[in-house]
């Protein structure tokens, strides 16, 4: 179980135009993480995931607010990797020790038998490799040695800052299926992506920010349903004035779209190939679809995202859709 | 293994401190710098000595019979003390380059009991390194040219000497490390106040600027090594023990009260 209450953290700034100033990185935030699921920290790149994980694990010192980890401030704990184990940066390995030495160390600290050193380096699949330098490992090899550390100590909380992030597919299984694994054995695990499509897949739970604000805190289904996740259906006909009309009458929603097709919104198939038989033309392609949690996240997001790319202003005359 | 099973029976900060001084050691022990710093310290340490000693032995003899052969290893260590100033300061900032100190602080957060740690253990190791180096110089150098003495109370003074010298420097490099977070900035500043500074100040003939070269760290270990240039012991002791207090201070804060990285 992860308590943040009201954390804040705010960097100072020297700005040749507005002078020195601050910057909140982490505004305010409050939220539980649940043992026994996956929960997904979601938020677009600088909405101040990482500073938050560092504040829990007592790395960088909160402006205001505090953080528990199994009901302790994380710094005062005498054996950390027996409680939560984390997985920051990957990278953040010395380049000219062996991947089993790094384990050793963090072993040393706790006290714990090299036995279970090997263990977790056959956990995740380090194998032979361990024994090599640092130095000449791949991504997706630092990211297991990184998992390898996180499970050292066997602890009941875990905290991964975009453990997928450059890891092949086998590798984005890997991490699914643990994570999972790890969840059901009643651990509580922290998982941060900016990556939509990952948390849809691996995910129970869903704590969602943008420029360091909440912006929601609830299950996927929650987050799903309570966005107006509603149905709609797409439909192709090769005479769509026809079918529009009918839709119409029946006070259905529908928007032409791209590729010519309709969308009909709040409807299912059933009612729009009802309305179709009966107003006798012919249906070429008929699909619910649900908007997807990237939709549903970029919804919620939208106003916070920090860093967008600039867009240079329309020629006159060009039409966006 | 289920996550249920708390079983942290509570540890105290004496095994904290212990397991973090074995995983400083661990941490030295398992990166070839290390091993290529001592090798450097053995080469310059023991080779100065060595040379010095027979330099002494094929020179003009008489006035120099009778002089104590320990000071093969004092010569050896006002050079060779450089390798292993660079193994303590190599101990403390390479975590900032690579962000392992985000690692470290997660396996020991408590950071007054990490700092104690690594403090000791590159000081314990640079000094004790130093010793045995120097102590091989100076037997080096009593079988190269048997016309020096070996006296026991000879060897305890000057082995006492350079322990003090490399201790207060290790710490300065140490300290100097977690303030500046960077191998650059922090070799640059210790070479200049142990090295470069002291030994080039003086050579201006400006008063002002031999003044400061005797407020400098290195000008106190010069004094303990070779007996030069002229100042009492009590100065000598304030500038190691001053400037190694200032720096440990200063990198102490740094560790203790800013964001990891």
């Amino acid at each position: 179980m992860i308590q943040v209450r009201g954390l804040t953290k705010e960097y100072g700034t020297t700005s040749r135009l507005r002078g020195p100033g601050t910057v909140r990185a982490v505004d305010d935030l409050t939220f539980d993480v649940q043992p026994g699921k996956v929960t997904g920290f979601l938020g677009p790149n600088g909405a101040g995931k990482s500073t938050t994980m560092r504040m829990v694990l007592g790395l960088d010192r909160p402006t205001a607010g505090s953080a528990l980890v199994a009901g302790r401030p994380f710094a005062t704990l005498a054996e950390p990797l027996r409680t939560a184990g984390a997985l920051l940066d990957a990278g953040a390995v010395h380049p000219g020790r062996s991947g089993r030495d790094h384990l050793r160390v963090a072993a040393r600290t706790h006290g714990i038998p090299l036995r279970r050193v090997d263990d977790v380096v056959d956990q995740v699949g380090l194998g032979p490799a361990a024994r090599r330098r640092v130095r000449g490992y791949s991504l997706g090899m630092r990211q297991r040695l990184g998992i390898a550390t996180a499970l050292l100590g066997d602890p009941a909380v875990l905290l991964f800052d975009e453990p997928m992030n450059g890891l092949d597919l086998d590798g984005v299984r890997w991490i699914r299926r643990l994570v999972r694994e790890l969840a059901d054995e009643g651990r509580t695990v922290l998982l941060s992506s900016h990556l939509m499509s990952e948390m849809e897949q691996t995910a129970d739970h869903l704590v969602i920010i943008g420029r360091g604000r909440l912006i929601a805190d609830a299950s996927m289904q929650e987050v799903m349903r309570g966005q107006g996740a509603q149905r709609s259906v797409r439909v192709r006909t090769p005479s769509p004035d026809a079918l529009v009309g009918a839709l119409r009458r029946r006070r259905l929603q529908v928007h032409p779209t791209e590729d010519g097709d309709l969308l009909v919104e709040g409807a299912t198939a059933e009612t729009v190939g009802d309305v179709a038989l009966e107003t006798g033309v012919a249906v070429h392609r008929l699909a619910e679809e649900h908007s997807s949690l990237e939709q549903v996240y970029l919804d919620l997001t939208g106003d916070s995202v920090q860093y967008r790319v600039a867009v240079a202003p329309e020629p006159a005359g060009l039409v966006q859709r | 293994m289920s996550a249920a099973e708390v079983a942290t029976p509570t540890t105290g900060t004496a095994t904290v401190f212990r397991r973090a001084a074995g995983a400083e050691w661990l941490r030295l022990r398992t990166v070839r710098t290390t091993w290529w710093c001592l090798l450097a310290a053995a080469v310059t340490i023991v080779g100065i000595g060595a040379t010095a000693a027979f330099d002494e032995a094929t020179g003009p003899a008489d006035p120099l019979t009778g002089l104590p052969a320990t000071f093969a290893g004092e010569f050896g260590v006002l050079l060779g003390q450089f390798a292993l100033l660079v193994l303590a300061l190599l101990a403390v900032t390479p975590e900032y380059a690579t962000g392992s100190i985000g690692p470290t602080l997660q396996w020991t957060p408590r950071r007054g009991v990490l700092l104690a740690a690594r403090v000791t253990v590159p000081v314990v190791v640079a000094t004790v390194a130093g010793v045995l180096l120097a102590l091989v110089a100076d037997v080096a150098a009593w079988l190269i040219a048997p016309d020096l003495t070996l006296t026991l109370a000879d060897l305890a003074d000057s082995l006492g000497r350079v322990a003090a010298v490399l201790a207060a420097g290790s710490v300065l490099a140490v300290g100097v490390g977690l303030l500046l977070r960077s191998t650059a900035g922090a070799l640059a500043t210790v070479f200049l106040l142990q090295l470069v500074l002291p030994a080039l100040l003086p050579g201006f003939g400006v008063e002002w600027m031999a003044d400061l070269g005797e407020l400098l760290p290195g000008t106190g270990a010069v004094w303990l090594l070779l007996g030069e240039p002229d100042m009492t012991a009590a100065a000598a002791a304030t500038l190691l023990v001053g400037w190694s207090g200032a720096a440990l201070a200063a990198g102490g804060w740094s560790l203790l009260r800013r964001d990891a990285s």
